[in-house]
């Protein structure tokens, strides 16, 4: 019993994570239509910027509050720059985001000397209820994975920002006839995704090691999440994120380790052949 | 006029061109490519001594180290009058943590400078891409400095980092009296692993203890919540660890969370230096045991002039860099430039056979951890091991092993 509410937590925890970095990807992917390849590089860059208050002896959990504004920012200026440029050729987004994130992590691998770093958890250690030890770090994660998702649903479902930036996707040109500015629409929308990885970059680093590859294995993952959960809503990638997660962290119970790390492929590629267009895809988007 | 040393050169003409040349060099072979000649000029021709590692990419921390270190060395054996009389003058390559690159790289080092030995790679991959551009084909003496898994008894290539008989032989026993039993191995899923943990095991089994569970997990996993559950139910006593960064951070700590430590279990990890203790807080990583050729702590305790002299003299010169540690070749590097040194002091000349012949039973009387002597005919060379266990974020060595035998071929 103790064994499967130990499993249970690790699992969860770890969908959260998944989730979390899903999360921003999916608003990029839905809201625009563009692919951001650089987005395991804004994670890494959230955690870059949660090592840097750590080793300026500053509080780590002001890094991890700042991570996502640091972040966001970055986004915005490269959405004003170059992103911009991409939106009419989705396929040029996808090489021109890919050179960027190369930009970006080859970067941080000289400023953090290509070495690995810890970074220490603002909550150390972990508790015990009755027979199971329960990382309290990874408990914050959860809660922060679950608030952050309420938030963004509301922003996007219920707010008039949400609204419009919705309009801004359905329908540009109207949108635009309407008195919406759908450039400062997309600048806040891919700021916001971006900001969301930073913030997932930030939230992980002190579970796993600060290095310089470490959004790679997360991005693809995070593609996969995003296929598996269908482009064009907002509960889709969240759907993906969660179920990779649980394969991720799951199967490993069932199977030898290396083979899990493929069978979480295969399931998902063939969940995809069958729902071609996402498991909660839109319905305009089956016709 | 005197140059940036304060030695006087004989001909300003010749100090000039000889600089505009090697700028020259550099800026023609492009990226990736360095030469650095001797300081002082000879009448004779150069031995070219040529450094293939990765500058670069995801181990580019280890291969800067080799570099720094074999730029120690040579500089050293410039300042004391080269080899024969000749100075020496290295080439660096950078394989760039990549096959594919590196054996372009390495050829360059051998159909362009004609480099009379090479040392370098790091990973079993690396020397395994490397080792017939080098001595195959390349007809030349080839020195690898890594602690790895055994089994490389190629004529001319020459090993010079620990086997796992020598991390092994003295750790297993040691763990078992100071940890239990049973055994789990969780592993990277490449060759090191796989063949160490074919030797662990038997030296395990030969101890009394037994393996409870094998694992191997791809190279880039950082998520070990099933394995660390599989620990924790199977009452594991040991975990003697071969997952590598970025993996190895997140596994201790989930151990350390689940309580693994509390409980009385005992980590080891053979190749955890002072380089990657920086992946784990002090607490993850308590009691954790190593067996290793050096410890920085033996230059501390005042017991090993020798070591202490030289972790100075490369803290002095590569301040706020990587340090100089067993883990990452760095130990194996400064060995095998200097065995190679007496080897061809011994020989007289540079040529792969005669060098060969005298590296074969070449000693060197003091190094990084002690001395060190080629075990004839096997490739291999003997040297002090030391088991160290952590203690509130540094290791303390608990017990020493003088020349332990590799073991190999």
């Amino acid at each position: 019993m103790e064994s499967v509410l130990t499993i249970g937590f690790n699992i969860l925890s770890f969908s959260s994570i998944i989730v979390l970095v899903v999360l921003g990807l999916g608003v990029i992917a839905s809201m625009m239509r563009i692919f951001n390849f650089a987005h395991g590089e804004f994670m890494l860059l959230g955690g870059y910027t949660t090592y840097l208050f750590y080793i300026w002896n500053m509080p780590i959990w002001l890094g991890i509050l700042a991570a996502p504004f640091v972040v966001a920012f970055v986004g915005l200026i490269l959405e004003r720059t170059i992103i911009h440029r991409f939106y009419a050729a989705p396929i040029v987004a996808m090489l021109g985001t890919y050179a960027i994130g190369v930009m970006i992590r080859e970067s941080v691998r000289g400023l953090i000397g290509g070495l690995y770093h810890q970074v220490p958890e603002p909550l150390v250690g972990f508790f015990v209820i009755g027979d199971i030890s329960v990382s309290k770090w990874r408990a914050v994660v959860i809660l922060v994975t679950i608030l952050v998702v309420s938030g963004s649903y509301y922003l996007l479902k219920k707010t008039s920002f949400g609204l419009r930036i919705r309009a801004a996707l359905e329908n540009p040109e109207l949108a635009r006839v309407s008195g919406i500015s759908t450039s400062q629409i997309y600048a806040a929308t891919f700021s916001f995704g971006a900001g969301l990885a930073g913030l997932a970059g930030a939230m992980m680093v002190p579970l796993f090691t600060l290095y310089a590859d470490m959004g790679v294995r997360f991005l693809i993952q995070g593609f996969l999440a995003v296929m598996l959960g269908g482009i064009g809503s907002f509960e889709g990638p969240v759907l993906g994120g969660a179920i990779i997660g649980v394969l991720t962290a799951g199967l490993p119970h069932l199977v030898n380790p290396v083979l899990a790390d493929v069978l979480v492929f295969v399931i998902a590629i063939i969940a995809v052949k069958l729902k071609p267009a996402g498991l909660l895809s839109m319905r305009r988007e089956l016709k | 006029m005197t140059d940036d040393t304060g030695r006087k050169t004989e001909v300003t003409r010749r100090h000039l061109l000889q600089t505009a040349m090697w700028t020259s060099a550099a800026v023609a072979t492009g990226a990736g490519s360095w030469v650095i000649p001797a300081r002082w000029a000879s009448a004779a021709d150069p031995i070219k001594v040529g450094i293939a590692t990765d500058l670069t990419g995801p181990i580019g921390f280890a291969g800067n180290a080799n570099a720094n270190i074999a730029k120690l060395v040579v500089d050293d054996i410039n300042d004391n009058g080269g080899i024969l009389g000749r100075p020496l003058e290295i080439h660096i390559e950078d394989t760039a943590s990549n096959e594919s690159v590196a054996v372009g790289n390495v050829r360059k080092l051998i159909q362009r400078d004609r480099v009379d030995v090479v040392l370098g790679g790091i990973t079993s991959s690396m020397r395994n891409a490397i080792k017939d551009v080098i001595v195959g084909r390349g007809r030349t003496l080839y020195i690898y400095p890594q602690l790895y898994e055994g089994r490389e008894c190629t004529p001319y290539i020459f090993c010079t980092g620990p086997t796992p008989a020598q991390q092994c032989d003295e750790l297993i026993p040691w763990l078992i009296q100071n940890g239990g039993k049973r055994f789990a191995l969780p592993s990277a899923n490449y060759v090191w692993p796989h063949v160490l943990n074919e030797y662990a095991r038997k030296v395990i089994e030969n101890s009394g203890g037994e393996v409870v569970l094998e694992e191997y997990y791809p190279l880039d996993q950082v998520e070990y919540s099933a394995t660390v559950n599989k620990i924790m139910n199977e009452n594991v006593d040991v975990v003697f660890n071969t997952v590598i960064p970025p993996g190895v951070g997140p596994f201790i700590k989930q151990l350390y969370e689940a309580g693994f430590q509390k409980r009385g279990g005992r980590l080891s990890c053979v190749y955890y230096d002072e380089n990657t203790v920086s992946l784990n807080a002090a607490h993850e990583w308590e009691g954790l045991a190593s067996c290793l050729d050096y410890f920085r702590v033996l230059t501390r305790e005042g017991d090993d002039p020798f070591s202490a002299k030289l972790a100075a003299a490369y803290d002095e010169r590569y301040s706020g860099s990587v340090l100089f540690t067993a883990g990452s070749a760095a130990t194996g590097m400064y060995r095998g430039l200097k065995l190679w040194e007496a080897a061809v002091n011994e020989a007289g000349n540079v040529d792969r056979d005669d060098v060969a012949a005298a590296l074969d039973h070449a000693k060197i009387s003091e190094g990084p951890g002690g001395p060190a002597e080629m075990v004839p005919g096997k490739w291999h060379c003997r040297m002090n091991m030391y088991i160290a266990v952590a203690k509130a974020g540094q290791y303390e060595v608990i017990s020493r092993s003088p020349m332990v035998d590799p073991k190999e071929c």
